[in-house]
């Protein structure tokens, strides 16, 4: 069994230690202000023994994590009080990511995870092993796994004599830690335009926080930035007006920071990016300041995603994503194959990968943009009434301005319409949807779980359906599952009788399809 | 098809009230203390008691609906075991049929909640690796049929091959 890189030992002696300190501190300066029973003083005598008992804690803990590779398993003993032993047997491992911040890569540490799928988090994490036996540990985890697939591979070929389905013998998965054969990699225009082009909402948060804890220096910021608007002179005591005009232009304000904090921080997580493929694996490394690096076993692969906003799709690019049944850091198994490159270069990576050229979408019933279109005028006259009611209570000015909104209506309506689309293609499901962020899925029948058709009252009535296509892919957001909206009853009923039967022969050409897939790759 | 036991009726019907109540509690709860800290209902041009009253009307009829979806569920839930795969048929305002391949399932657990053992049902649940693995899950089934059900699937899950189910 290994440890865990010694300076571990010291960051966990540490942290545990301020981390204990800072519970009596905490719990002193509260209760001491509610109770008289409590002194102050008493954090001078409390605080050093948490300290002391959180560094042994933090000691105990390195000394008690040990992890080794067996030749089928990644086995981990780990805890304190409570000893946990976890066998992870490679052939369910999904992805294993190195990475390294800036003062990790300063003392030559780095974290390992490895991926599974099924449970809701990173199955495990060796935080921080040295840099040379994280990459040891990533390549031999590839190797091994792909080792114990082709085992399998075997057995059940071994359970099927069937001769015309067995697949040609493997000749990349046993050189797990051969070079990477190059596939792409993120030029300068590139990255410029992903930062440029990308929104991050995320960085509002950022913004938020960054504003809420500037004090009265972010505060003044605030109120003279909102003054050529029309803005109070101070917070208090001011009039409506001068507030609609404060909101008005720290929204303005928030968006702009928003938008340019998520250029450096897209530009600083994506520089440098490249893929490429070791094996039957893709590995891929991106980051300035903390350095990812990930592979990704080709037949774990679960669906392939083109992603575009409006402006992407107004320069003619795309980015391209991967889904796996793992959990990584970017939210999910959720991978950038390729984060931005001319959206032809995206068609021919996923034309190569999976031989579909191009989409030929079906749209669903116009019937459907009529759907749309009640549903965003309702939204529209909300905002209205909305506006209307704080124009009567509070004395809004120029609320009837919102009833532009209702001419939004239309737009949006058919908008949303024109970006849907589907197509059933021999081994596949392509899926498209939205505008802002238009995804196109790549879905191979093989790999459906469970397919849905869903009627909500209003779709009943107009005869529509919604059939939700369910993947392993954990991204579990609501707009993660793929989903053919507002279909007529009659294509749904038909594609999902369709899904299945693909999906019962996809899977007996299974073996020969995946060979096909990892083939395609190199 | 094969219909719930009808027993689980006043199981989805005390499940509701329930809800209703925590939550028709919070939002008449809500109003009198809005009314009460802030001169919310004066702004507004409003007498407090009606804005109370107003609570107290949508209060009922979310409870009245919520009731009556409870009372629909059951006659709209089905299921049945087919040749390759597991369908379920459910959902009163929107209706979601559910087609679960045998292949797919990873495992299979029967549950009894305390409730459901007051009323002697059992809940079958049906695991997969998608991500919405938690929706497929049968209800009100008698205790020994959600037993055989269980077995049945873990048999067709294992006869349609016991490859990776991912």
């Amino acid at each position: 069994m290994s440890r865990l890189h010694p300076v571990t030992a010291l960051t966990k002696t540490l942290g545990y230690a301020v981390q204990w300190a800072s519970v009596p501190f905490f719990l002193v300066s509260i209760l001491s202000g509610a109770f008289d029973v409590v002194r102050i003083d008493w954090v001078f005598s409390l605080a050093p023994v948490g300290f002391l008992l959180g560094a042994a804690y933090g000691l105990v803990e390195y000394y008690r994590f040990e992890y080794e590779l067996s030749e089928d398993t990644f086995d981990l003993a780990s805890g304190v009080f409570s000893r946990r032993d976890r066998e992870i047997p490679f052939r369910r491992v999904q992805n294993v990511d190195v990475s390294r911040g800036i003062v990790q890569r300063l003392l030559g540490l780095a974290v390992v995870s490895i991926e599974t799928a099924g449970g809701g988090d990173t199955e495990a994490t060796l935080r921080y092993v040295g840099e040379g036996e994280a990459n040891w540990l990533q390549r031999e985890i590839r190797r091994l796994t792909a080792e114990n697939d082709e085992i399998e591979a075997d057995e059940q070929e071994g359970l099927e004599p069937d001769p015309t389905e067995r697949p040609e013998p493997a000749t990349a998965g046993t050189s797990g830690d051969r070079r990477p054969t190059h596939l792409f990699e993120l030029d300068q225009v590139e990255l410029g335009l992903l930062s440029l082009t990308t929104a991050k909402l995320s960085a509002s948060m950022v913004v938020a926080v960054v504003t809420a804890f500037g004090g009265d220096a972010a505060l003044g910021l605030v109120l003279s930035l909102a003054r050529p608007f029309g803005g109070p002179a101070q917070l208090a005591g001011a009039s409506p007006l001068e507030y609609a005009a404060l909101a008005l232009s720290s929204a303005l304000y928030g968006a702009v920071a928003t938008y340019l904090v998520g250029v450096v921080y897209t530009f600083v997580g994506y520089y440098g990016f490249r893929i490429g493929e070791a094996g039957d694996d893709l590995v891929y490394e991106r980051g300035l300041l903390q350095r990812y690096s990930g592979s990704i076993p080709t037949e774990k692969i679960q669906t392939l995603s083109i992603v575009e906003n409006p402006l992407q799709r107004a320069i003619g690019y795309a980015g391209l994503r991967i889904e796996t049944a793992g959990y990584g850091p970017d939210g999910g198994g959720n991978q950038s194959a390729i984060p931005l490159a001319k959206r032809s270069r995206v068609e021919r990576f996923v034309a190569r990968a999976t031989g579909i050229e191009s989409g030929d979408f079906d749209r669903p019933p116009t019937v459907a943009r009529r759907r749309y279109l009640v549903r965003y005028s309702v939204i529209a006259a909300a905002i209205v009434a909305a506006a209307g009611a704080a124009g009567i209570v509070w004395g809004l000015p120029y609320w009837y301005a919102s009833a532009l909104a209702v001419l939004g209506a239309p737009v949006g309506a058919h908008l949303r319409w024109t970006n849907l689309g589907y197509d059933l293609r021999e081994d596949h499901l392509l899926v498209r949807e939205g505008f802002w962020r238009r995804r196109t899925h790549v879905v191979p029948y093989y790999r459906l779980q469970t397919v849905s058709t869903r009627r909500s009252v209003f779709q009943r009535r107009l005869g529509l359906a919604s059939l939700v296509i369910d993947t392993a892919s954990s991204r579990t957001f609501v707009r993660g599952t793929p989903t053919i909206h507002d279909l007529s009853l009659s294509t749904a009923r038909s594609i999902h009788a369709d899904c299945r039967e693909r999906l019962e022969d996809a899977r007996r050409t299974r073996a020969r399809e995946e060979r096909a897939l990892s083939v395609a790759f190199t | 098809m094969e219909r719930l036991s009808p027993r689980i009726r006043p199981v989805w019907l005390t499940a509701a009230i329930v809800q209703a109540a925590v939550s028709g509690g919070l939002l008449v709860g809500g109003a009198v203390g809005l009314t009460r800290a802030t001169d919310l209902a004066d702004a507004v041009g409003l007498a407090e008691s009606t804005v109370v009253q107003g609570a107290i009307a949508l209060a009922v009829v979310l409870a009245v609906v919520r009731l009556a979806l409870a009372w629909l569920r059951y006659s709209v839930w089905r299921f049945e075991l087919r040749e390759d795969a597991l369908y379920i048929e459910r959902g009163v305002l929107t209706r979601v049929k559910t087609v679960v391949p045998f292949v797919r399932v990873q495992h299979v657990d029967s549950q009894r909640g305390p409730v459901e053992r007051a009323v002697g049902l059992a809940t079958v649940v049906v695991y997969t690796a998608g991500s919405r693995s938690a929706d497929v899950a049968i209800p009100g089934l008698r205790p020994d049929r959600a037993e055989d059900l269980r077995e049945e699937l873990r048999r067709l899950a294992i006869e349609s091959e016991g490859e990776d189910a991912v």
